[in-house]
């Protein structure tokens, strides 16, 4: 059905008359004409960007612009509208499966009315437990940090990181602090966790008590601006550093061990073993060429697989386990010696 | 510390080297890419080769099964194909009688697809088109109507079109380059000037097609200050240390034939290894810094390559502090040697024997050494074995860091604190510290000076005779004296790596 030649009757230039007599169904929408002229111009230019199918947000607020015009290199502001996109249809997905629950819920309790209508009242079950609700789990967890407060393990955050870090990088950090601090709080036998180096009114706290809302106050941590070489004997700190030359053997309840809040995107290298250098401290790394055949990825791990290591080593020392929390993908199974073991 | 050596007689510096050592190590390894895969792709439609009714055009439309973005794909893969344009029309009268009717990105494809063939006219129509639809266009959409525009009797409105993109955005190079090109078959030359010099304040590096053009523009815009512009413009090139391509090279060299009342003639040659031009037997340039030039890469290497913001990382303070008195307290050594990268240079024997016949070759000739090595090296054990470090301390003086410091540094710093005439010998490309340094005319200088003092023992056979590569004394730059002018080309097909400098150059001569 593929013509070789053009057909007589076919106008070629028709699509342009088309075009011109549907001028105002394309106009583009009016924007707010408040705004700085500087501004409406990007403004203007994100929507060209959209309609050109590249990977902007269909809306973007006067805050996201003015980001966006600080920021110094296209690249960078190719990146920044691109985040802006991918955040929003996050969101737009969230919201669509939050209206399907509600509906199909909704559905469910109607059957349930219509079921309890036509048997009448139901008997209640009989039963020697109560209901055990999201509260109770809550109270036994912060039960056991409180006792973790008086006699648990220390664990050591250091905080000294905030200037080496961009805004997203100290966003993800404080993530990553608040997973582990979840973590550690649903274990059978917390941490009792310091955020040293903390301080009031910098860039982590702010956060903290932005992301954690109300209950930044609550939670069972003891957060200082305090170094840790002041809180605890210098000789029983160890810090834990990707770039250490010593490797851990085994995980030992005497020690106090120090784990780096830094999410290190742009490859600082050796940033926390200077630290460590400077204050005279015992450095260790996890031993993951001793255990795993290592693919691919950096050998830095998050902050929470870093505390959920920790926490399975404190209660079982084993390595195996301990170490089933460093991503697969970074490696190609367990090594076989160690898996004789 | 770099291991991949391979044998071959290429001077690591020079253009290709890079390429070469790699297929040497690909060999080595034995490792053969997978051959391409190629997946049937999927929903795979052959372009018509003539344009086609609504009617086909839904049929054609139904069978790819694509619902959405039909019309845009089928586009994509007519620009890819550079196929007829009026198949694309068709399909555009196609897309304006359907639902979804045309739309802003289908009609940026079809602009693509009239500049790339060059259809003026139909450049204009799509400009008015769009012009009347959209208030303002996307950044590609500009860039597209200044090419399509910039050779046209409407590149005015390439070059306001231009100043529109200033208001949000720095515009591309080649935004620039095809503004330029505009001006200059225009003959606005100021404009064409005025535009260039902009394009530099903001930081851009110009096309080559760009400068090309501006050589190549019409004899009557040739007077005496757009030769001097040009002349310009070769300065440029030298002090960011750019290297035309082989054929902005034949435009340079035709437009200085070209120049009137002055007969130039140009030359392709090679440099031989003593520096001299192989076609007018010329010096060229001397590889060395000047005094001044020396002394600011020795401050700003020792500020922002050892002790950066943290003197922490790479080594401490102490260890920093007994290593410049120990330097301090030697008369100036001829030769600094990395121990480790040495060492590593054969498998065979113990790595202690391998450093000590180099440096004992290298010391024979009474020169004085200083070998830079790690802590651990001390330790007897099965590769560093005691009686050899012992020998190595008497013919030469070493200094041992500790295991978790950075040792490249203070080798780079220990040749640089010795003077003019120090040498080293590893074979470390040093990129990482050349990245260290501040700004782009240390980086270069810190090149020069590399590429003039640093030793490379490429292989190396347990008792056989160290063969060093030879030092360039000359210096890889565009260069000129009053009656020559001296400028290094990229020839075609060589691929250059970014620390390399190429091997081949333009040789011009004045007759006088």
């Amino acid at each position: 059905d593929v013509k070789s030649e053009p057909n007589e009757t076919l106008d070629l230039e028709e699509w342009k008359s088309i075009l011109k007599s549907g001028i105002e169904s394309y106009e583009t929408k009016k924007t707010e004409t408040q705004e700085d002229p500087s501004l409406n111009g990007m403004r203007e230019l994100v929507e060209m960007w959209r309609l050109a199918g590249r990977a902007v947000p269909q809306s973007i607020t006067t805050e996201q612009l003015q980001v966006l015009m600080e920021l110094p290199t296209k690249t960078a502001r190719k990146k920044y509208l691109k985040y802006l996109s991918v955040r929003e249809i996050i969101k737009t997905n969230q919201k669509e499966k939050k209206k399907e629950l509600k509906e199909s819920s909704k559905s469910k309790m109607e059957n349930l009315d219509q079921f309890e209508t036509k048997e009448g009242n139901p008997e209640k079950k009989n039963t020697f437990l109560l209901h055990v609700w999201d509260k109770s789990i809550d109270t036994v967890q912060r039960w056991k940090c409180a006792q973790a407060m008086k006699f648990g393990l220390p664990l050591v955050f250091d905080m000294v990181y905030e200037k080496y870090m961009s805004r997203y990088e100290l966003e993800n950090t404080v993530c990553q602090l608040m997973e582990s601090e979840g973590w550690n709080r649903r274990n059978a036998d917390p941490f009792h966790i310091y955020f040293c180096n903390l301080q009031s009114g910098g860039p982590y706290h702010k956060e903290l008590v932005k992301r954690y809302m109300g209950a930044w106050d609550n939670i069972f941590i003891t957060a200082t601006d305090k170094p840790h070489v002041e809180m605890f004997p210098k000789e029983q700190l160890v810090y834990l550093t990707a770039d250490s030359p010593n490797e851990l053997i085994h995980f030992d309840p005497t020690k106090i061990y120090i784990i780096g809040s830094l999410v290190d995107k742009c490859q600082q290298t050796g940033l926390s073993l200077a630290n460590a250098k400077r204050l005279n401290l015992a450095t260790a790394r996890l031993p993951l060429d001793r255990y795993l055949k290592w693919d691919v990825g950096a050998k830095n791990l998050t902050l929470d697989q870093m505390i959920r290591i920790l926490l399975c080593l404190k209660d079982t020392g084993d390595w195996k386990k301990a170490l089933s929390f460093v991503p697969t993908r970074k490696h190609d199974g367990f090594v076989e010696r160690a898996a004789s073991k | 510390v770099n291991r991949n050596g391979s044998p071959h007689t290429i001077a690591v510096f020079s253009a290709g080297a890079a390429k070469a050592r790699s297929e040497v190590m690909q060999h080595k390894a034995k490792t053969f890419h997978d051959s391409e895969n190629t997946f049937p792709q999927k929903g795979q439609i052959e372009i018509p080769s003539g344009p086609l009714e609504a009617k086909e055009w839904s049929k054609l439309k139904d069978e790819s099964r694509r619902v959405r973005g039909f019309e845009d794909f089928m586009m994509s893969q007519m620009i890819s194909a550079n196929s007829d344009i009026d198949v694309a029309k068709s399909l555009l009268v196609f897309a304006a009688k359907e639902q979804s009717g045309i739309s802003y990105k289908l009609l940026l494809k079809y602009l693509a697809l009239c500049v790339r063939q060059n259809q003026v006219a139909e450049v204009c129509d799509v400009y008015d088109i769009m012009k009347n639809k959209f208030k303002t266009f996307d950044t590609g959409a500009y860039s597209l109507f200044i090419k399509g525009f910039s050779l046209t009797d409407r590149w005015r409105d390439s070059i306001s079109m231009l100043e529109t993109l200033k208001k949000t955005i720095t515009p591309s190079p080649v935004n620039y380059g095809h503004c330029i090109q505009g001006a200059i078959y225009h003959k606005d030359d100021e404009l064409a000037w005025a535009l260039y010099d902009e394009m530099l304040k903001a930081d851009l590096t110009p096309c080559e097609e760009t400068i090309q053009s501006l050589f190549n523009a019409d004899p009557d815009l040739q007077h005496e200050t757009f030769r001097n512009k040009l002349i310009g413009v070769l300065d440029y090139f030298r002090d960011h240390q750019i290297y035309p391509k082989e054929p902005l090279m034949q435009n340079i060299k035709s437009w200085f034939e070209s120049i009137p009342n002055e007969s130039w003639k140009g030359h392709l040659s090679t440099v031989s290894d003593t520096g001299y031009c192989q076609s007018c037997k010329q010096q060229l340039e001397s590889i060395h810094l000047m005094p001044g030039e020396y002394m600011t890469l020795k401050d700003v290497f020792l500020r922002s390559v050892i002790e950066g913001h943290d003197t922490f990382r790479k080594t401490t303070p102490q260890e920093l502090q007994e290593f410049c008195q120990f330097v301090k307290s030697r008369p100036p050594y001829d030769i600094v040697v990395d121990g480790l990268n040495v060492s590593y240079l054969t498998t065979k024997g113990p790595r202690s024997q391998t450093l000590l016949d180099v440096v004992s070759s290298l010391s024979s000739g009474g020169k004085r050494v200083l070998v830079l090595g790690r802590k651990h090296m001390l330790q007897e054990s099965r590769i560093w074995l005691r009686h050899h470090m012992n020998l190595l301390q008497q013919r030469a003086d070493c200094f041992f860091l500790d295991n978790i410091s950075e040792d490249d540094p203070f080798l780079l710093y220990a040749s640089l604190n010795s003077g003019i005439h120090c040498r080293f010998l590893t074979r470390d490309l040093m990129r990482d510290h050349k990245s260290c340094l501040p700004n782009a005319q240390t980086r270069r200088l810190f090149f020069k000076w590399q590429r003039g003092h640093q030793l490379v023992l490429p292989f190396y056979t347990p008792g056989n005779k160290v063969h060093l590569q030879p030092i360039m004394c000359y210096d890889t730059i565009m260069q000129r004296t009053d009656f020559s002018w001296h400028i290094p080309y990229d020839k075609m097909g060589v691929d250059r790596a970014s620390f390399e400098v190429p091997k081949t150059w333009l040789c011009l001569q004045k007759k006088h």
